[in-house]
């Protein structure tokens, strides 16, 4: 050993960390390589140095300054003599180091090799962040008495021993909160320990931890020059190892799930219990059965088409081409006659077909045929007879369409009609005024002789030419089980004008015409208004020789526009809007001073009825019947109304009413509740798709054989049994059944199974008809 | 044809359009089974074609009828971009498309003659977050220790309840020298200084609800975290009034009083007092406005616990009987403190205002003791149902109020005495401790949070007019919803599970950002630590400005 002092005290100057160093330097390049260092306090004594040929350094320190032995490396020894400040052996990589009394805070502190023995007590965070480099030997920090707070933490490697040497009385060797944050490396300890952190667990040690204490406890002791412990310090039912905990076990893992939790000990069955029970089913988003959010229904038949629904008579078209497409052609011709005795007059030819207005076929091309239709029912007229079954007998006062409507509908339901009329026919206003041209008299009559003899085939009665007055309809009220007054209109309205003497009545001339009669008008006729009956005494005036027709109205001509045509056709002007100021001989003054010269003005702006016959309490002031919802009079509940004694109306209206009163008169013999002529629950346009038809032109569909509009019926609300649903359905649920009606027909349906279906609504996207809707669950 | 005229609605009208990708799909009807709206449906088209393939003009028709997904149009229920039909479609062939023309606003009033509703947060976005503007500048570096978050301990502990200042402690020294309390001392309970608040029964489906309580059970009991819930003013069921758990429930009584009846009854069946009562007046969402739950919602279930028929239940935009800020002391305090025999601390909710800061200084003389807290709710919160016009154009931002009380107590010495609670957007982009950190250091005792909830447990919205339909009844995730099938789409145990991972989540983070500041306690009223780059900002909160 070449040894060599140095006092860093010189004449009585201290020597700087830099100027001390500066000199261990100079001498260990001058070759000494033990040191007897009297510090003062310098820094950083003893690394990191080494020498060229390798000879092992020793230092001899007293009174350091802080961070001895820092970064010192293999090869180095340094032994303080007394106590260290903070750091000593702080970085340590190698060196051995004996701190002979006490070390201050974070001693050992982030030592990666080497030893450090303390033969007293460390500070706070002392062998903080020990690491082991498996390079390098494992670094070990020996410790005599005990340590301060937060020591070893984030520790990683290395072994530390805890002796705990006199220190019996604390209640832990190791302060509080040591070992946070360690992660690797053992530390042993002897005696109480307390408020280590969650990181590490304690464990009894082994036969290994013996031996290594065992050999190491020796040198320690020896270091720190109490050898004479050696046996108090080696009974190791004192010992114990603090280890972290394995990376996997680091986290908190709860005692329980929250599943079990909730099972187990959350308010039993859950806190909503008593209302929904302790049912936790979680569901998928995509379900079946009772969870699905919408559920399919094949509700064949349960609305009402548009043709049916814009009927007065509310006469199931759509259900006659259904019935046409099942083969079932007689059916299908018969079924109008179950609603309407005048197919072929009045569907057929002077009815407006207000049940073709909104037809969905319009929404390919042209709607369905209805008025061939109509005519080749009654081209095909195949009827049984009538039995009256109900031995009850309804009073009919007036025998035009809609008295004959009701009195057809009632003996189809088993009464017996008696019918009062006071012209020496029946057949109303169908006869008496619409011209040949509008309505084929041949049809006419066919369809009236029908009437005729299903009534008398019946043993009901017509007595014609009949007047009730007031006594008598209040014997037809008293004797007869029901009174329908189907009087119509009869008293055309006419103007309060200067001249008013001189204006023929319209309906008197229509009649006179369709008599047969011949007589003069003049060559220059003005027609006061311009609706379908004027249009009837235009074409009544060129019959009988006008030569110049013209229509005034105060308004927007109401005739239809067919109507219209024609008697454009003839070459009759319609004029509006026209006030009429006076009839002269010369003709009509309107308002404006304007003449339209007249050899006759015929007035048409419509018919009153003539309800004198009743007694007062039955009408209003206007003269009108008092009425409830059902066309039944307020007064008496036996008496019902129908026709234009209600108000004016189409035929197709009075039809309508006609039958209405008959199913109503029905419903109060027999006790049932009354019920308006129609249906509420009329299909939406948007539920019929028409893109599956295709578009015809014009002389396509008039070259179609009446038969053929089966195929270009929309079939709004009835199944076309088309199969395009169960086709499409994506999860193969819907199947289609047959079965067997009461009645002993054929029928079938679709059905959709709930365990399949999820209630996407495709069979109700794709049904051509509307019949598949969606019920929804939801709110 | 439908009929279209350009006053009605169509397509382009919505505020979202369903992009349906027809080559894509194949009709397995999954996003219309789904569609709680009703906003899709199953249809067909025609693809019509006239083509010529001969060698001269040969016209041939070609016509098909394919089905299609098709969207609904109607005035007021429409697709309101949940995107539920896109999650379960197999084939991304179908989405929601938010479409920024639209002209609803315009449209649903016009055709309705109604004032739109809806849930969620208000919509306009016309200032930033005042939050966002603010970080934690101030470092504890080689200033002071800073500490680490993930091993040292922290304690996060705010007062519920009134606080006496030292000197009005009643403490006294007895003969043997013994501590010795002179009289009776306001209860106050610390807790965790985020409260999960108030969502009534009715507004959440009860499985939320349940799942919500479950979640704050579990933290307490699992994880040790004190976390408290506010009821909201639906009412509490009986069996959790009776269970061990009311314990973590703070009750909520708002203007209509709903389900009182049935706490009241259930007290001497009680087990353990409830953590607290609110006394809400007000709601940051839909200030100046009343409870709104429309009759969609109040199944039966609903109609019991609040004890009414089943019809639009509006509470009344005030408490009925109260007049001033004194009576609300007076009264309202001084029945609920002796509710529980004065042994629940009970504080007060209130909209933000311009008013706050008068309010908050009446109640801060607090003469009996009685005022367990004050809480701020701003415009940023969210509600089950509001009118939108409330939602988006009534309300006041929660920052500049809460430091303004907290301000007005610290020139009174008073800080701390009555607990500040804010909330309103509070974890609005996700971060709920960052947000509540800021406030706490802003002056805040602690914070409340509510659609946060919903968001864990599974919101399809966003507050850019997604969904929001949380009025409607027909909620797709099951949450705001009280029809017995939605409601089964949520499930109890992951909710639960979501919400105490978020709180776990949201502690680590809290501790995460004392710990730079060298705060274990709450930094409460610590301003020094953040900083802003907004000029505005700094000067309004008395923040350092930085750049």
């Amino acid at each position: 050993m070449n040894t060599t002092i140095i006092d860093s005290l010189q004449d009585n100057k201290r020597l700087s960390t830099r100027e001390l160093l500066d000199l261990i330097y100079e001498k260990i390049d001058l070759g000494f390589n033990e040191f007897k260092i009297l510090a003062s306090g310098q820094h950083d004594i003893g690394g990191p140095l080494w020498t060229k040929d390798g000879v092992p350094l020793v230092f001899h320190v007293t009174n350091p300054g802080q961070r001895v032995g820092s970064m010192g490396m293999k090869g180095t020894k340094i032994i303080v003599h007394g106590s260290a400040p903070a750091d000593a052996g702080w970085l340590n990589s190698g060196a051995e180091i004996t701190v002979l009394g006490d070390s201050g805070d974070t001693t050992a502190h982030c030592c990666a090799s080497g030893k450090i023995y303390v033969g007293g007590r460390v500070g706070t965070r002392s062998g903080a962040l020990m690491k082991h480099d498996p390079k390098f030997p494992e670094p070990e920090f020996w410790v005599l008495k005990n340590t301060g707070s937060f020591s070893f933490e984030f520790m990683g490697g290395g072994k530390a021993v805890v002796c705990g040497y006199g220190c019996e009385n604390m209640t832990s060797v190791l302060s509080n909160r040591s070992c946070c944050g360690m992660v690797g490396g053992v530390v042993y300890v002897r005696g109480n320990v307390e408020g280590l952190t969650a990181d590490v667990d304690i464990y009894p040690i082994d036969e290994d931890d013996k031996n290594f204490l065992l050999k190491g406890m020796k040198t320690f002791l020896d270091e720190i020059n109490k050898p004479e412990i050696y046996d108090e310090l080696t009974d190791f039912s004192q010992w114990k190892k603090i280890l972290a905990k394995p990376y996997d076990k680091k986290k908190f893992v709860p005692p329980y799930s929250i599943s079990e939790f909730r099972k187990t000990k959350w308010v039993k069955g859950g806190i909503f219990s008593e209302f929904f029970g302790s049912d936790n089913e979680v569901i998928e988003l995509i379900n079946t059965g009772e969870n699905r959010l919408r559920i399919p229904s094949w509700d064949n038949n349960s609305k009402t088409p548009p043709c049916e629904f814009d009927c007065p008579v509310s006469i199931p078209t759509q259900k006659r081409l259904s019935l046409l497409r099942e083969g079932k052609v007689q059916e299908a011709l018969n079924l109008v006659y179950q609603y309407s005795p005048f197919p072929g007059s009045v569907c057929g030819q002077v009815c407006p077909n207000l049940c073709m207005q909104k037809c969905s076929r319009k929404m390919v091309d042209e709607p369905i045929k209805v008025a061939e239709l109509g005519i080749k029912s009654f081209e095909n007229i195949d009827l049984g007879e009538f039995k009256p079954t109900k031995n009850k007998t309804v009073a009919i006062i007036g025998a035009g369409v809609s008295g004959l409507s009701c009195a057809w509908n009632l003996l189809r339901l088993g009464y017996n009609v008696e019918i009062f009329e006071k012209d020496s026919e029946i057949g109303g206003k169908l006869r008496q005024v619409i011209p040949e041209e509008r309505l084929n008299q041949d049809i006419l009559n066919i369809e009236l002789e029908i009437l005729k003899s299903s009534i008398l085939d019946s043993q009901s009665k017509i007595h014609t030419s009949y007047n009730v007055d007031m006594d008598e309809f209040i014997r037809l009220k008293d004797d007869y089980d029901a009174v329908v007054v189907a009087v119509g209109a009869q008293n055309p309205f006419v103007l309060p004008v200067e001249g008013k003497e001189r204006i023929i009545k319209g309906l008197d001339f229509l009649k006179e015409i369709n008599k047969g009669h011949k007589f003069s008008i003049g060559e220059n006729v003005v027609v006061i208004g311009a609706g379908n009956a004027a249009m009837d005494v235009v074409l009544g005036a060129y019959k009988v020789g006008a030569k110049n027709v013209t229509a005034i109205d105060i308004q927007k001509p109401a005739a239809f526009e067919k109507e219209i045509e024609a008697a454009k056709a003839l070459g009759a002007k319609i004029l509006y809007p026209c006030f009429t100021e006076k009839v002269t001989p010369e003709g009509v003054y309107l308002k404006d001073g304007k003449l339209l010269k007249a050899d006759s003005v015929v007035i048409a702006i419509g018919d009153r009825t003539d309800l004198s016959f009743m007694p007062d309490e039955f009408l209003n002031e206007r003269k009108q019947p008092l009425l409830n919802d059902f066309n039944q009079s307020t007064m008496a509940e036996n008496v019902f109304f129908a026709g234009d004694s209600i108000r004016q109306g189409l035929f197709c209206d009075g039809i309508g009413q006609g039958r209405g009163a008959a199913l109503n008169i029905n419903r109060f013999l027999t006790g049932a509740p009354l019920q308006k002529y129609q249906s509420n629950n009329k299909i939406q346009p948007n539920e019929v798709k028409e893109c599956y038809y295709k578009t015809y032109r014009g002389t396509e569909i008039s070259g179609l054989d009446t038969l053929d509009e089966k195929d270009r019926c929309l079939s709004c609300a009835g199944c076309r049994d088309c199969k395009m649903c169960l086709t499409s359905c994506p999860r193969g649920a819907i199947e289609r059944v047959e079965f067997e009606n009461s009645d002993g027909t054929k029928g079938f349906a679709y059905v959709s199974d709930e365990k399949k279906c999820i209630g996407c609504g495709i069979c109700a996207g794709v049904c051509p008809c509307g019949i598949w809707t969606m019920k929804s669950q939801l709110i | 044809m439908e009929t279209i005229d350009t006053t009605s609605i169509s397509k382009s009208d919505l505020k979202w359009q369903i992009e349906h990708n027809q080559e894509k799909c194949t009709l397995c009807g999954r996003c219309a089974a789904v569609c709680t709206m009703g906003a899709i449906k199953a249809d067909v088209q025609k693809r019509r074609k006239v083509v010529s393939c001969g060698d001269f003009p040969t016209p041939q028709v070609s016509e098909t009828t394919v089905p299609v997904i098709k969207q609904i149009v109607t005035s007021s229920k429409n697709c309101v971009g949940c995107e539920l039909c896109a999650k379960v479609c197999p084939n991304e062939a179908i989405k929601p498309v938010f479409n920024e023309q639209n002209r609803m606003n315009v449209k649903y009033r016009a055709l309705n003659a109604e004032s739109p509703k809806r849930g969620g947060r208000t919509n306009l976005h016309t200032e930033g977050r005042t939050l966002d503007k603010i970080k934690i500048g101030r470092i504890s570096q080689m200033t002071d220790p800073s500490l680490d978050a993930m091993r040292h301990t922290f304690e996060l502990l705010a007062p519920f309840g009134r606080v006496l200042p030292p000197e009005n402690l009643p403490f006294s020294v007895d003969e043997k020298g013994d501590l010795k309390i002179d009289r009776k001392i306001p209860s106050t309970r610390w807790i965790y200084p985020i409260i999960i608040g108030d969502m009534s029964i009715g507004a959440l489906s009860p499985r939320l609800w349940e799942a919500i309580c479950i979640a704050v059970a579990y933290l307490n009991e699992v994880h040790n975290l004190p976390i408290r819930m506010c009821t909201g003013e639906g009412g509490v069921p009986e069996k959790l009034l009776k269970s061990k758990y009311l314990k973590y429930m703070i009750l909520q009584i708002a203007s209509g009083h709903f389900g009182w009846n049935r706490i009241i009854n259930s007290m001497p069946d009680m087990v353990e007092d409830p953590a607290g009562i609110l006394i809400k007046i007000g709601q940051g969402a839909k200030p100046g406005d009343g409870g709104l739950l429309l009759s969609k919602k109040v199944e039966k279930h609903i109609q019991e616990i609040r004890g009414v028929p089943k019809s639009d239940l509006l509470s009344p935009p005030n408490h009925q009987g109260l007049y001033s800020i004194e009576e609300s002391v007076q009264k309202m305090f001084l029945s609920m403190n002796a509710a529980f025999k004065f042994k629940v601390p009970v504080a007060i909710k209130v909209a933000a205002s311009v008013t706050s800061v008068s309010v908050y200084n009446n109640l801060l003389r607090d003469p009996y003791d009685i005022v367990g807290g004050f809480f701020l709710d701003g415009i940023a919160g969210g509600t089950g149902a509001a009118h939108e016009t409330s939602l988006d154009h009534t309300g006041h931002p929660i920052v500049s109020r809460l430091r303004d009380c907290y301000n007005a107590a610290v020139h009174q010495g008073k800080q701390g005495q009555i607990p500040l609670w804010a909330a309103g957007g509070l974890g609005m982009n996700g971060n709920l401790a960052a947000d509540a950190f800021k406030m706490i250091c802003l002056g805040a005792n602690g914070v409340f949070t509510g659609r946060l909830m919903l968001q864990i447990a599974g919101c399809l919205g966003n507050d850019f007019g997604k969904c929001n339909a949380c009025n409607t009844g027909l909620c797709p995730a099951g949450l705001t919803t009280q029809h017995p099938i939605l409601m089964k789409r949520l499930d109890i145990d992951k909710v639960a599970q979501n919400i105490v991972n978020y709180f776990l989540a949201t502690h680590t983070e809290l501790k995460k950002l004392m710990a730079p500041i060298g705060n274990s306690t709450l930094p409460v009223g610590r301003s020094d630590a953040l900083i802003t780059v907004d000029k505005n900002v700094s000067e309004r909160l008395g923040i350092q400005h930085v750049c």
